[in-house]
């Protein structure tokens, strides 16, 4: 609720409120959508399932293609926008150790607390293993603080790197998503599993 | 896969027309704090007082000069045709369109810099253009306009003229000093005798 709060439009408890409710809705929709289930997360990995993909990649193509028609009609400022920092080797470090965590405890942060609310002992598990990843971190910080702030690159934007405009770089991974989809179902037919249920 | 077909068949022409349309490059509403401290830094905002003394002499309609003081400074002393707006009144609605215009050539001024250049930061800061501050402030237009500094004789010809265009200024608008304004030394005529170089650098203005 970004705009909202600096503008002191609603106070920084009312906000706390929004994200609550918008945390909830959040969560429903991930457990209504079977994101609690650890068979369709790791599912993405071994092409059995690859509702993540359709789902987030979904999610992007709407969001960036909302954003720039948004930014058109003048009722959004994109320099506003945060863009996360770009650390070269802790982005590329941090991707395969949350990658191999995915495809081992079958979840991500947040359908893991997604999946925990529901009553799973696998859930809860990944998330005691998820603090001691947190408390390593923490602890042994001047081990990797070096690697953890290497190539720092600030906020690149990919379509600046490649010189194109923004529309056209939407519309090029709008394009990809879509060819994406399309091997995504030809990989859910290729490897399907007899034996997989949502929630088992 | 008819949801593929769905999505593909909505999202694919919007973004055909996002890439086909311009980018939106309206300026933002604010300017960054980096973008106000590079202007700040490169002085853009400043205005020279021979500029400002040559466009009320022409009475240039294009200029508008804005007092920053307080209404009573104002009453004591105001440059001609010069409007009041006290800088602890600078965000009153009223004043709004004085200050939000893109017509006029807005100078602000006070007895310094500090007040004037507040105001255009904040006015700089909404976003508005065609606001100046007047170069050092009144003590300044006083010292260089009203009361110009003769230069020594055998000063180069150029100080001379900005002498004589700053005595000229003050005249017309109404300083007390009447001596006249001192010759030029024509070119090919005799000699100055031979003095000590010593031109007192000023602050630049914009003559």
């Amino acid at each position: 609720m970004g705009p909202l709060v600096v503008y002191e439009v609603i106070s920084q408890n009312t906000n706390l409120l929004l994200a609550f409710f918008i945390g909830i809705g959040f969560g429903f929709v991930l457990e209504a959508n079977g994101f609690s289930s650890s068979r369709r997360l790791a599912g993405m990995f071994y092409g059995y399932d690859t509702t993540v993909l359709k789902v987030f990649f979904t999610a992007a193509i709407v969001g960036s293609v909302g954003l720039l028609f948004m930014s058109l009609f003048n009722w959004i400022d994109l320099s506003y926008i945060y863009i996360n920092p770009t650390y070269l080797w802790s982005t590329l470090g941090g991707g395969v150790i949350m990658g191999a965590g995915f495809i081992l405890g079958g979840y991500c942060p947040g359908t893991s607390f997604c999946a925990a609310s529901i009553g799973k002992i696998d859930a809860l598990a990944f998330i005691g293993g998820m603090f001691i990843g947190i408390l390593v971190f923490a602890e042994g910080y001047p081990l990797w603080e070096g690697f953890y702030n290497a190539q720092f690159m600030g906020a690149p934007l990919l379509n600046e790197m490649l010189g194109a405009s923004r529309g056209m770089l939407t519309l090029l991974i709008i394009l990809v998503a879509l060819g994406m989809f399309w091997i995504g179902e030809w990989a859910e037919k290729r490897f399907s599993r007899d034996d997989y249920k949502l929630n088992q | 896969m008819k949801a593929r077909l769905v999505l593909a068949s909505v999202i694919i022409p919007l973004g055909l027309i996002i890439a086909a349309v311009p980018e939106n490059t309206t300026k933002p509403y604010k300017l960054t704090a980096e973008q106000l401290l590079d202007e700040v830094k490169s002085g853009t905002q400043f205005i020279g007082p021979e500029e400002v003394a040559d466009m009320v002499i022409s009475k240039d309609p294009s200029l508008q000069l804005i007092d920053v003081r307080s209404a009573a400074e104002y009453e004591k002393f105001s440059l001609p045709n010069s409007i009041n707006i006290p800088l602890v009144d600078i965000l009153n609605s009223e004043w709004e369109g004085y200050i939000n215009q893109d017509i006029k050539l807005n100078v602000f001024y006070s007895n310094g810099t500090n007040e004037a250049n507040q105001a255009w930061m904040i006015s700089r800061q909404l976003g508005y253009a065609n606001n100046y501050v007047l170069q050092g402030g009144l003590n300044y237009w006083v010292e260089t306009i009203m009361n110009p500094e003769a230069p020594e004789n055998g000063s180069p010809n150029e100080e001379i003229l900005k002498y004589n265009l700053r005595k000229g200024a003050g005249m017309a608008l109404g300083s007390e000093a009447s001596e006249a304004a001192q010759p030029v030394a024509a070119p090919g005529g005799a000699k100055p005798p031979v003095q000590k170089r010593e031109t007192k650098k000023r602050v630049q203005g914009g003559c």
